[in-house]
């Protein structure tokens, strides 16, 4: 009886030991952002609608139409005055790009970054563990992520990943990567540096559905800090809740609706196709459908569910109801609010944002910050997230307990997306280090009102594209 | 072997060691504590005469309940025990990508090529065919299609043409062999190092094969020729994550857009070697798996030498004096993938190596550190630790500095020379195609212990670890179906143009 009661006692407690560790490892498994820093180039790189002007005209292919066209996009763009480019931008070399301009443009980014975001949380580079890069058209020898780990000295056995070609989403990938680590190992920091390239990719030709990324896309990059350590986890800002991708790739308009190809004279540039919206929207509620049981409270998907289920019953036996389901961008007729306080969309363009608006029933407060990043930095592709993060927080919007939505879309199609939740109080104190604290209080503006329509608006009224010269 | 070839293996070494020790006591303490516990049982036991133990056996009371508790109690806890694992990842199985006839490169091919192309520089052409001499590549290797006009006609539509060429081929086959349907794909991973157009290659193959919507794909660049075993180290620890999956991994180089249209002699060097290839990867951790599994993942271990200066420049995309953009191999290549070796070394070796080698290496270290015995450096012999070595086939250099290094015999290399010379370098892939030479050649047995060694530009170098799970059958097709009965050639040293 002893010998069996010593056995058994054994048993429960190893036992006991086993489930304790078990939980404990799962404790050491939350993907928490310790910080982030934005990029804010210098001022000097500022674009204003003269430089605009000056470059849109520096090329030598366009003709009256292309430049009607230029004139709709950029005035109905949503872009300010105040966003950056790169600077072969400025010195009119932009068509005849070198290796030299891709590498200074990014070092110029990731040394301010990644200098001041470690300064601020007193590490160093040698604490990094995991490093995940994502720039979407830059692919050089070595690549990116030996240039980080050259210029910073960083470990032999860092765990470093150089993601490229995966769009404006790639932030979220790159997110998805270290979450997917720090479930496997404990006590990491991880560093993901997100950019986009802009110098080597000016398209020198006249295809207007290629002009159109010329004057969308900006410079701008964000490095950011996540952690699974439990130490750093009472410093950290937010603790990642969900993550969903989606990708549509399979779909062939999906897969066309964003490519990178050349042109009839063989002058490389990116695609945009017309369908794109719609590949956005198909990719954004096939997204929403995974990602909202997952994120709203329980009570909110019933009454959706009954709310279907009524519909369904009233449309049925009448003959000319209106049903709102046929429409191209379909309301969601679902309250996120209920479970999301605020929105992180990426800043793709107006379209974009007014159309997440629409069919996610979201108010001017809640479209804010995007409306705001796009006006004052423009398309910054994967990075846009943080500047919109950024514009929250320097507003105090995000308080403890609050849950942010970040999403966004990329070429391929895919639509990705995650939920933070706020873990320490943001709304007080001063944010260090924001890239919005110089100019938080001039937002939102009285007037988003494009200058360029005001300067170059007599376009409209030129007929002519023979006779037609361009008047300063 | 003199002291100077390997610095500072010992310092380091010996840090592991008192690290790896103080783990393994921390890390099991609780079972450490029950030896002792079950060595007083086993001698109270003992010490009881039969007689005794039959009494104690009488006297307990076999509670219906007790029985049962203790029972269920044992089943739980080893149910535990067995989930708590890390999860066993294993490589299915995986094909390479056999170039067509048509787009071999024979010797005279190349340098007719190289005439007229460079009729201006004969010095460079004079260049590339004493590289070609000495290269160890056969008359066999393929470039992509763009590249056999005069002059190349290397454009964005060509090389997504090239990148479809092998990547679906490889893919076709990979499916054909193992019966995977494209919509059961769990995790897509693609490498390409030197081209990567939007939409990614990794959407591409989307595309293709109407892959599922909730797919994680990944698409990594730049990374050089280890980047196949980078992709390895990604898919293992989201196989780690997420149970019951599968993921493939797509591993090429895409020369199209890469063929360098100069005339600087070191940046004409990869032209010479880099040849056409790629190769598709079936990784799974799901337990119907393991019958058919070739291999198991054992150990990856990743080093990356960026910190240096040195190392950081000696494989470096620039533009030379006419703006024309190619890769730069510096002269010290050797030298420093030799002191990468060693790092990734130092780091495997304690995980790899067998105990009674371990133990040498300890005693000749305290040998010479505590008792100042004038001792050479015990290497540690790595023959014994593995069976077949694949050694990427970055080039004739490599091979020969790596098996002086590693101190390993003809046999040990003959996968690596043999694909050299039958496909040129294939970047990433090339660990692959030797990987099916030792199976085309019959040796490989379950059991045997595989090391494939990668490195790549910034400078990495990468090592992964396989054990094979079954004999494998020398396969009837595959990239060395038709060529296996002629190998091992003779490689000269100087083959004269």
């Amino acid at each position: 009886m002893d010998i069996l009661c010593i056995l058994s006692s054994l048993l429960i407690l190893y036992l006991i030991f086993k489930i304790w560790k078990h939980i404990d490892s799962k404790r050491d498994q939350n993907c928490y952002i310790l910080d982030y820093q934005c990029h804010k180039p210098s001022d000097d790189r500022m674009l204003s609608t003269q430089i605009s002007g000056e470059i849109i005209r520096r090329n030598k292919h366009l003709r009256l139409n292309e430049y009607k066209f230029l004139l709709k996009a950029i005035v109905s763009s949503g872009i300010g005055e105040q966003t950056y480019a790169p600077r072969i931008y400025f010195e009119g070399r932009e068509e005849s790009p070198t290796i030299q301009d891709a590498l200074s443009e990014m070092e110029e980014f990731y040394i301010d970054t990644i200098e001041k975001l470690l300064k601020r949380n007193k590490l160093k580079p040698k604490d990094i563990d995991v490093l995940v890069v994502n720039v979407s058209m830059l692919n050089s020898t070595p690549s990116l992520s030996a240039r980080i780990i050259k210029h910073y000295k960083m470990r032999e056995d860092v765990k470093v990943f150089n993601l490229t070609a995966m769009g404006c989403s790639a932030s979220v990938i790159s997110i998805d990567i270290v979450k997917n680590i720090f479930k496997t190992y404990k006590n990491k920091l991880a560093l993901v540096v997100t950019s986009e390239s802009l110098s080597p990719n000016w398209y020198s030709g006249n295809n207007r559905s290629m002009i159109l990324a010329n004057c969308l896309f900006r410079s701008g990059g964000c490095a950011v800090l996540l952690t699974n350590k439990r130490c750093l986890s009472g410093r950290a800002m937010f603790k990642l809740k969900c993550l969903v991708r989606t990708h549509h790739g399979a779909r062939e308009d999906s897969f066309n609706a964003c490519v990178q190809k050349e042109d009839e004279l063989g002058r490389v540039g990116v695609h945009l196709d017309k369908t794109l919206p719609k590949a956005a929207t198909r990719a954004f509620v096939d997204n929403l459908k995974v990602i909202t049981p997952k994120i709203l409270p329980v009570t909110e998907l019933f009454r959706f569910m009954l709310s279907l289920l009524l519909k369904k019953h009233r449309r049925s036996p009448s003959k000319g109801s209106t049903s709102n389901v046929a429409q191209a961008a379909p309301k969601a007729g679902i309250n996120f609010k209920t479970g999301i306080d605020h929105f992180c969309i990426h800043t793709g363009g107006k379209a974009v944002i007014d159309a997440i608006g629409y069919s996610l029933d979201l108010t001017e407060y809640d479209l804010e910050p995007a409306r705001m990043t796009l006006h004052r930095f423009g398309n910054t592709s994967a990075s846009s997230l943080w500047y919109v993060l950024g514009y929250m927080e320097a507003k105090k919007r995000l308080k403890r307990g609050d849950r942010v939505f970040m999403i966004s879309f990329g070429a391929g199609f895919k639509c990705n997306s995650c939920v933070w939740e706020v873990v320490r109080d943001l709304s007080v104190g001063e944010c260090l280090g924001n890239v919005w604290n110089h100019c938080i209080d001039q937002y939102p503006p009285k007037s988003l009102l494009n200058p360029f329509l005001e300067k170059y608006g007599w376009i409209r009224e030129e007929e002519d594209a023979d006779t037609f010269k361009f008047r300063t | 072997m003199s002291q100077a070839t390997m610095p500072d293996f010992s310092s380091s070494v010996k840090l592991k060691y008192v690290k790896l020790g103080y783990q393994y006591l921390v890390n099991h303490f609780l079972s450490l504590l029950l030896i002792p516990i079950m060595a007083i049982i086993a001698v109270e036991l003992l010490r009881m005469g039969p007689e005794d133990i039959l009494n104690v056996w009488n006297s307990l009371h076999f509670d219906i309940v007790q029985v049962l508790c203790s029972s269920f109690l044992v089943i739980f806890i080893s149910t535990v025990y067995f989930m708590s694992k890390p999860r066993t990842v294993y490589l299915v199985d995986y094909s390479c990508y056999k170039p067509p006839v048509t787009c071999r490169v024979p010797f005279a091919t190349f340098m007719e090529h190289s005439r007229l192309i460079l009729k201006d520089s004969p010095k460079s052409v004079e260049f590339q065919m004493r590289i070609l001499e000495r290269s160890g590549l056969g008359e066999e290797t393929c470039l992509p299609p763009a590249i056999h006009y005069i002059p190349p006609t290397p454009t964005m539509d060509e090389a997504r043409s090239e990148a479809q060429m092998v990547i679906f081929t490889a893919m076709d086959d990979l499916f054909k062999k193992t019966g995977l349907l494209p919509k059961d794909i769990d995790i897509l991973i693609v490498n390409c190092s030197l081209f990567s157009p939007t939409p990614s290659l990794s959407a591409m193959v989307i595309n293709k094969y109407k892959l599922r919507s909730n797919i994680k794909s990944f698409n990594l660049s730049g990374m050089g020729c280890s980047a196949g075993l980078i992709s390895v180290d990604l898919a293992r620890d989201l196989l780690q994550v997420h149970p019951n999956s599968n993921a493939v991994i797509v591993s090429t180089e895409i020369i199209t857009p890469n063929y360098y249209k100069g005339n600087e002699r070191a940046m004409l060097l990869p032209n010479c070697l880099f040849r056409m290839g790629s190769a598709a990867i079936l990784m799974s951790n799901r337990r119907s798996d393991r019958w058919r599994a070739k291999y198991k993942l054992c150990h990856l271990v990743r080093t990356h030498r960026g910190a240096d200066d040195k190392s950081f420049y000696c494989v470096y995309e620039q533009e030379d004096r006419e703006g024309k953009i190619g890769i730069n191999l510096s002269k010290d290549l050797m030298a420093i993938a030799g002191e990468a070796l060693k790092a990734n070394i130092t780091t495997i070796g304690p995980l790899v190596l067998p105990a009674s080698e371990q133990l040498l290496f300890l005693l000749s270290l305290i040998g010479r550190k505590i008792f100042n015995l004038k001792w050479k450096p015990y290497i540690p012999d790595f023959k014994l630790a593995f069976e077949h070595f694949c050694i990427h086939a970055g080039g004739r250099a490599v091979i020969d500095e790596l098996q002086k290094n590693l101190q390993l015999s003809g046999e040990h290399v003959e996968a690596s020379r043999m694909t050299l010379h039958r496909f040129g370098n294939t970047s990433s892939s090339s660990l692959w195609y030797e990987l099916c030479y030792i199976e085309s050649k019959g040796r490989m047995r379950r059991g045997d212990r595989v090391w494939q060694i990668a490195f790549g530009s910034g400078f990495k170098c990468n090592s992964a670890v396989w054990k094979c799970n079954r004999t494998i059958k020398t396969p009837k097709d595959g990239p060395w179906s038709d060529c296996i009965d002629r190998y091992p050639v003779f490689i000269p040293e100087v083959v004269k143009l």
